[in-house]
């Protein structure tokens, strides 16, 4: 099992990898399509253009 | 703390404006991970009054992860509902998201503000004012 030091470098990897790559302001948000916490209730980003600006909060529970 | 912006308070102000969508991505600090539950981090965790848990584990699977993010969304109590990305990662990998993120993606798709890597780029305060602005410019008539 990784130690505590390699499980930072390799998320700081993860972030210095993508961070270049994520969407910046002018740029077409990623379309996607997520479930809710039930695995119901399918929603897509496209789907809200022309009807209402999106806020996207990213996160988990740690 | 006074003259601090919470997403509750965005809300709050603009739900019926803007859509606002929580999207539950990889634990960013589980047990088996990246963990701040223990030590000096865990005690400064307790201290700060944050609502984040230090007892969870990386989900395995999309149902273990789906009931994570049903205890997130219950504990954080947003009153904002929860979507799941699925175990392949793909929308934190499209957004760079992990460990949290802010982004307002405009009327016609693009991306208003993009928020920086959390939790120090985490800056609800900056949301707010961007909203304000894109809101107040969609209004003015050109």
């Amino acid at each position: 099992m990784p130690n505590a030091i390699q499980i930072r470098r390799k998320a700081r990897a993860w972030q210095k990898e993508f961070d270049t790559l994520a969407p910046k302001v002018g740029d077409m948000a990623p379309d996607f399509e997520l479930r809710d916490v039930d695995g119901e209730n399918p929603i897509r980003l496209s789907g809200f253009q022309g009807r209402k600006p999106v806020t996207l909060i990213f996160g988990s529970y740690t | 703390m006074k003259g601090t912006v919470s997403l509750h308070d965005l809300y709050a102000q603009y739900h019926e404006r803007v859509e606002f969508l929580v999207i539950y991505i990889r634990e960013a600090h589980p047990v088996d991970g990246w963990w701040l539950g223990g030590g000096i981090p865990g005690l400064l965790l307790k201290l700060s009054g944050s609502k984040a848990a230090t007892n969870v584990y990386d989900p395995k699977t999309m149902e273990e992860r789906r009931a994570v993010a049903g205890r997130c969304e219950a504990a954080l109590q947003y009153g904002i509902r929860t979507y799941v990305d699925e175990m392949d990662d793909r929308v934190n990998r499209a957004y760079a998201a992990a460990p949290t993120r802010l982004y307002l993606v405009g009327l016609d798709g693009r991306v208003v503000y993009a928020g920086g890597l959390g939790p120090f780029g985490f800056k609800p305060a900056e949301l707010g004012a961007a909203i304000a602005k894109y809101l107040a410019q969609a209004a003015t008539p050109r």
